[in-house]
Order: C-alpha cells, then sequence, then structure tokens
C-alpha cells in the first residue's frame, strides 16, 4: 500500500501546479472563456512544450506512457485553476479513444499532431434520447461500399468547435439501446454534412451540437472493431469520469479552503462569522466530504489503472459522491459566503457551476447509484 | 376542524377566476398599456390593486382566506409584473409611522405604480447583522435638511427606481439599534451611483449604490431621529411574509413533474424513474405539509391571535423547498441543463433551469440567511439562550423580533 507519487509525478504537478499560479487569476479566466475560441492557444502550445499533451501515450509512439493516476494529478491541479483548455476533450476523451482503437496508421497520421498540439479532438458520445446512456445509440451508419455514411446528431459535445477531428459513436446494426452494433468513427470535422452549433455552457467552456447528415467516413476511420465499439467508449468514459472526478476534488478544495478563510475575515455580530458553532459545523462536514471524495478518487484511479476486478463499480461509486457532495460543497460555499457568494465578482461560484456541469457529465449521481446498485 | 372552503369563498374563488380570465393578456396587446389597464380595474373592483392594504387606505378588507384564494389563483394566472418594495415594504411604514402630509404624496403614486421605490437596507458590513450599518446621516445646522453619504449593497431594481428608503446613523453614541434613522429621497439625483451586480445566474436585478452628500429634506423624514430601527423591524417582517412562495411551488412542482413526463426513458418517462420520482415525492409531502402549515398561521391570524409559532417555520422551509424544485429541474434537464447562452438545446426547460437554481441558492441568504432565522426561532419560540460559543447581543439580528 502506497500512496505517494513518484518523483516524476511531483515534478508534474508542481509544473501544473505553477502554470495555474502564474496563468489562472480569476479575471484570466473569464477573459478567455468570454472571448473564442474559449481557450488560450499560447497556453495550448505551453501544454505542448511542457509535454502534459503527451501524457496518456505509448512511449513506442512518442508519449509519456502514463496512466489514470498521472492525469489524476494534472486535472486535479487543473480543477483549481479551472483551466478552459480543451486538455479532457482532446487528450483523454478523443486521444483515449484513438490510442485505444485507431489503426496503426491512423495512430501515426494523427496522435503526432495531438501530442505537438497542432490537431485537437472530440468526443461525440450523447444523444438527447439517450440521457446518461451511452449504448443508447440512434445516430447510424451505412456501409457504403469502402465508406460509411452517418445520419444523427451527437449532442453536448465538448470542444466539437475547434476539434480537427470527432469520435462519434453510431449504430451499424442491434436495436436502440444494444451494446453490440455500435462503432466508433474518427471523422474530420469539416467533411460534407457536418454542421456545428456551438454554444457557450454555465460553467464557462463551450460544447456544441453536431449534426450529421449523409457524412462519408472512409472505413479507415472506424477505431476499434465494427459493432464493437461500445467497449472502448466505455473505457473512454471511465477515464472521463475519473479525469471530472479528480478536476472535482481540485475545485471542492478552493471552495471549502476560501470558505474556511472569508468566514474568518468576515464580521457580523461582532464576531468573525467563523467564530459560529453552525457554521464551524457545516465547514467540517465540507471538508468531510472533499476527503471522503478525495479516498474514493484514489481508490477509483488506482483500481482502474491496475485493472482490479470491480474497478468499474468504484468508478459508478465515485460519481455518485462527487455529483452529491459537489453541490452539498458548492452550495454552502456560496450560502456562507452570504451575498457575496451570489455574485460572479467572487471566484467559489465559478466553481460551484464548474461543479454541477461535472454531475451531469457521463451521467449524474443517482445514474451512478443505480448502476452501482445493480 | 372543518377544511372545506365555505359557499363565500368559493363564490370569492370563482370571481377572482373570471376576473383574471376576463383580463388576460391578448396577443399583440401593449403590455404596459395592459398593465396599467389591469390595475385600474382591479381597483374599481374594490382595491383589489391593493390587496394588503387596510381598508382606511383603500384595500378590499378581505379575511385571510380571501388572501390565500387570491394566492393560489396569482400563482396559476399571469398577472401584471409588480414591485414589492413601495406596496408592500415602504407603505406599511408610511401608514404606520408617516404623517398625513408624507401619506397623502407618496401613497397614491405607489397605488397607481407611477413610482418604482427600492430598498436602502444592507450595507458592505452590515448583511445578517443589519443594525451595525454606518450610512451617515448629518442634519443641518438651520434643521431643515440632512446629508447622506454611505453605500447600500444588494439593492434590488435600484438601476430603475425613482426613490430610495433609507436606513440612515444619525447617531452612533449609543447601542446600535438607536440613532438609525428612516430617510426617503429620489435616486435621480446628484451624488448617487448605482454600480450592477451580476448574480451566479448572469442576471443583473441587485445593485451597489453609492451615495455622497446627498441633501434630504427634513419633511422626508418617517417618523422620529434616530427610531428608524423600530420602523425597520416592522418592515422587515413583511418583507419576511410571502418569501415562503408556498401557492408558487404548488404550481411548479405540477410543472416539474410535466417536464419530468417529456423525458423519455424507453418506454415511460423520467418522472417513472425509481430514483427520480421518489424525490418528488418527498419534495410533494413537505409541500403539501407547509401548505396546511400557512392555513393554520391564517386561521389563527383570521381570529385574531398572535401568530402561532407554526408561522416561524414559513420562509426556511418555504425557501428550502424552492430550492429543491429547482434543483430536480436541473437533474430533469440532464445534460442539456449545463447548456448556456442564447442558443436553444435538448429540453425547453432545461436552460430556464439552471439560471432558476443558481438563483434559487439565494433564497436562504437574502431577507435574513437562514441561519439567522434559526437563531431567532431557537431564542424566541423555543426560548433558548444564546449559544454559548459565541455570545451574540440581544436583539442586533436583522431578523431579531
Amino acid at each position: 500500500m502506497n500512496f505517494d507519487y513518484t518523483d516524476e509525478q511531483k515534478l508534474l504537478k508542481d509544473s501544473v501546479q505553477r502554470f495555474v499560479a502564474d496563468h489562472y487569476a480569476l479575471e484570466n479566466r473569464i477573459k478567455l472563456a468570454s472571448n473564442a475560441p474559449g481557450f488560450s492557444a499560447d497556453h495550448w502550445k505551453t501544454f505542448a512544450e511542457l509535454g502534459w499533451l503527451t501524457l496518456t501515450f505509448d512511449e513506442a509512439e512518442g508519449g509519456f506512457g502514463g496512466d489514470q493516476v498521472d492525469t489524476m494529478i494534472v486535472m486535479e491541479e487543473f480543477g483549481k485553476g479551472l483551466v478552459v483548455e480543451p486538455f479532457l476533450a482532446s487528450i483523454v476523451l478523443g486521444g483515449g479513444a484513438v490510442r485505444r482503437g485507431a489503426s496503426k496508421a491512423l495512430r501515426e497520421a494523427v496522435l503526432p499532431g495531438v501530442m505537438d498540439g497542432s490537431i485537437q479532438l472530440a468526443l461525440g458520445y450523447a444523444e438527447e434520447q439517450a440521457r446518461f446512456d451511452l449504448d443508447d445509440v440512434v445516430t447510424s451508419a451505412r456501409e457504403d461500399g469502402d465508406h460509411y455514411v452517418l445520419n444523427g446528431t451527437k449532442s453536448m459535445v465538448l470542444n466539437a468547435e475547434t476539434a480537427d477531428f470527432i469520435v462519434v459513436s453510431a449504430r451499424t446494426s442491434g436495436g436502440q439501446v444494444d451494446t453490440d452494433g455500435i462503432t466508433l468513427f474518427l471523422l474530420d470535422s469539416t467533411s460534407d454534412g457536418v454542421e456545428r452549433t456551438n454554444f457557450p455552457t454555465v460553467d464557462g467552456l463551450r460544447a456544441s451540437e453536431v449534426k450529421l447528415t449523409n457524412v462519408r467516413v472512409p472505413k479507415e476511420g472506424v477505431l476499434g472493431e465494427v459493432d464493437k465499439g461500445y467497449d472502448i467508449l466505455n473505457a473512454v468514459a471511465i477515464d472521463g469520469i475519473l479525469a471530472i472526478a479528480a478536476e472535482a476534488i481540485g475545485a471542492m478544495e478552493i471552495l471549502y479552503k476560501d470558505t474556511v478563510e472569508y468566514t474568518q475575515q468576515r464580521e457580523q455580530f461582532d464576531h468573525p462569522l467563523s467564530e459560529f458553532q453552525v457554521l464551524q459545523h457545516r465547514m467540517v462536514e465540507m471538508f468531510m466530504e472533499y476527503e471522503q471524495c478525495k479516498s474514493l478518487l484514489y481508490r477509483a484511479t488506482m483500481e482502474t489503472a491496475q485493472g482490479s476486478p470491480g474497478a468499474e463499480r468504484t468508478v459508478h461509486a465515485l460519481k455518485h459522491l462527487i455529483g452529491k457532495a459537489g453541490a452539498f460543497i458548492g452550495e454552502n460555499a456560496v450560502q456562507l459566503h452570504g451575498g457575496m457568494g451570489m455574485t460572479e465578482e467572487l471566484r467559489i461560484g465559478h466553481y460551484f457551476k464548474r461543479l454541477l456541469v461535472i454531475d451531469l457529465q457521463f451521467g449524474n449521481s443517482d445514474h451512478h447509484l443505480q448502476k452501482f446498485a445493480a | 376542524m372543518d377544511i372545506e372552503l365555505s359557499a363565500e369563498d368559493l363564490g370569492f374563488r370563482d370571481e377572482v377566476v373570471s376576473f383574471f380570465a376576463e383580463n388576460a393578456h391578448k396577443d399583440g396587446e401593449d403590455y404596459n398599456q395592459w398593465r396599467m389597464d389591469w390595475f385600474a380595474k382591479a381597483k374599481d373592483k374594490g382595491g383589489w390593486d391593493v390587496p394588503k392594504w387596510p381598508t382606511q387606505f383603500g384595500g378590499p378588507g378581505w379575511s385571510p382566506t380571501q388572501h390565500y384564494i387570491w394566492e393560489q389563483e396569482t400563482a396559476i394566472h399571469a398577472t401584471p409584473w409588480d414591485m414589492p418594495f413601495g406596496l408592500g415594504m415602504l407603505a406599511p411604514i408610511v401608514m404606520n409611522y408617516g404623517n398625513e402630509a408624507q401619506q397623502k404624496r407618496f401613497l397614491p403614486d405607489i397605488r397607481a405604480r407611477k413610482v418604482n421605490w427600492c430598498q436602502g437596507y444592507s450595507e458592505p458590513g452590515a448583511g445578517s447583522d443589519l443594525a451595525s450599518l454606518r450610512t451617515k446621516a448629518v442634519l443641518s445646522e438651520d434643521g431643515t435638511y440632512y446629508t447622506v453619504t454611505g453605500t447600500k449593497i444588494w439593492t434590488t431594481m435600484a438601476h430603475i427606481a425613482d426613490w430610495i428608503f433609507c436606513l440612515t446613523r444619525t447617531d452612533d453614541s449609543g447601542r446600535k439599534q438607536e440613532g438609525i434613522t428612516f430617510l426617503l429621497f429620489p435616486m435621480n439625483q446628484d451624488g448617487i451611483e448605482v454600480t450592477p451586480i451580476i448574480t451566479l445566474g448572469g442576471a443583473h436585478s441587485v445593485n451597489t449604490v453609492h451615495i455622497t452628500d446627498v441633501k434630504v429634506p427634513v419633511e422626508n423624514r418617517i417618523g422620529e431621529e434616530g427610531k428608524g430601527w423600530t420602523y425597520a423591524k416592522g418592515l422587515l417582517q413583511h418583507e419576511r411574509t410571502g418569501l415562503a412562495g408556498v401557492s408558487r411551488s404548488l404550481v411548479a412542482l405540477e410543472s416539474l413533474k410535466d417536464q419530468a413526463r417529456t423525458i423519455a426513458r424507453g418506454n415511460s418517462t423520467l418522472m417513472d424513474e425509481p430514483a427520480f420520482k421518489a424525490k418528488v415525492a418527498d419534495l410533494e409531502v413537505d409541500l403539501m405539509a407547509l401548505e396546511f402549515t400557512e392555513l393554520r398561521s391564517l386561521a389563527s391570524a383570521s381570529a385574531g391571535a398572535a401568530p402561532g409559532p407554526e408561522s416561524s417555520i414559513m420562509k426556511l422551509k418555504g425557501t428550502e423547498i424552492q430550492q429543491r424544485i429547482q434543483k430536480l429541474t436541473v437533474e430533469a434537464g440532464g445534460l442539456y441543463s449545463a447548456a448556456w447562452g442564447a442558443t436553444s438545446v435538448g429540453p425547453s426547460f432545461a436552460r430556464a433551469g439552471m439560471g432558476g437554481y443558481l438563483a434559487s441558492r439565494g433564497y436562504t441568504i437574502y431577507g435574513g440567511a437562514s441561519e439567522v432565522q434559526k437563531d431567532v426561532i431557537a431564542k424566541n419560540v423555543l426560548g433558548l439562550k444564546k449559544s454559548t460559543s459565541v455570545q451574540t447581543s440581544k436583539e442586533n439580528g436583522r431578523n431579531s423580533s
């Protein structure tokens, strides 16, 4: 049993921490989020220079060869700064699908660009009728000579706006909710028939509805085997959950610590708020929830990285707790900041909104509790 | 005990419903004209434009049950937009503590919806602990005017208000509840600067109001100098009534169910999913109970008794329920609740759901934070001594009464 980071991981953590401290004052974050493309191209270049974009890819292919623990380290620090650059969408999600499913030729064509920052990726997994079910897929892919022809709409696709390639799930056979018959495709986002409607999300990020009308994808664009895309999609979703859970932990830490600090400064009734027992206990509960989430994050991340049996069930437990505790910590951070907590001026509201969206991504708290109990 | 409405009450309900139906806004009709006409017609009904005003000031003199029926029906039907500050908060103070000249000067314009008021209460250093306010008012040597300087915060609708009613400090030598003076002055004058505060839902309704050397004639002082806290406490009670929003929650809960029924899950809907259904049911149980808690308070008020202990829980429970409805709306919207900005994606209710949820977090803060509210109940209702970990001085809370 060992919860210590390796020296290499400590260096990684330090360098991300330094980047966030230097570049992510709230005003900067707001400025980036409110202007197209919603993040900084310079930051992205820095990520590439520092090697962060190679993190999850195999050493043999020029990557760092890291696992979910390394991603966790990066994402937790990103969570503390509410980083808007599309590391999750491009590296963890899109990159995760490509490295798992793409042919050698396709990997060689795409991954070097992903790692040097010149190519961005996205993952279109959600559909409106599916709610949170990855296997509920209506978007269809029909074989046509050496191509597939895709029709349908992928929903709430993170980073589709700037992605050069989008991984989408489509049905090649089976019924609407069969896990068999789902195939993953890597499609060029500028292909004919790809129509993106881009919009901001409440947490300051951006997403798109991606409408596919007779989009032709060459057969080389299939990731993994035809009809067998679900396992890859599920593995990518698990990585996604672990990544946003780590980000949530970073955000929770800021929220509870800012609250502890604020209540020591703010005086009402001739006392700092921090002296009121009812508020002290509330902050203790926020802290306890944060620690419990962190424990489950470590547990789920290590079990997944080590391929332990039962890892997936722990991931469900984690995502459930992150959603529940995230709302509790966020709501109480606002409550204990009083009127100030309700303003866009303080950073806590921004962290709270990110936690709310994290609960909605890859299935909310209820969804995962049901999966856990099943 | 009898929970049936009397024949008179049922008749009143019919009358209210047909008034709303006859005067509903029609497509294409100018909104402002309709609004002014609506209030004029409500006035002709015998004071329906000012339901809560006493009869000597033109109110309808309804029984508590009639008020309850009115609340229920206004939650269901679309009635014109209105602001509570002049009508529900300032007017009772002017009626009780203002002189006749002030009543003649201010009440008609409030009733006609001609003048919009805002409430100059909280300050950066005086929130829950309102009595520690510091906006200074200095009386001129000839005793004809005050010079006011200070900062008010969380001032709702200050950016469209014509006048402000303001708590100011004229004396800081005694207890902090003493030396507070209640002044009225116009917003559109030199020395007043309104800065918007954007809240979490992205909305602009609250502001900071900077007041610098604004001269206020003594005729604009309500009651005596230094007694403003006493008047304000009466006003705070008015602010708290209605914050429970039971009628609105009953309507909101039904629309939540309707919304959840539009989210298909296989052959059924989200409303059939056990976890979601259980949460809605749990909420409904609390709301059913609160509806009767409100009726019990109304019944004792109707019998002329002092409000019973049950009335103290209305704001706490009511705001909690409103927040839970908003939270479930976000859950119902699923991933689409994250969509923001002008583009509409996913179920039609999702965009408003997130905005509503974020705004609802303020319900347990504004008008007295829930934690302070509970202190007041512990002291005044349960008769408990102050907790030992902190000694708060007596009567200094915003919600102390």
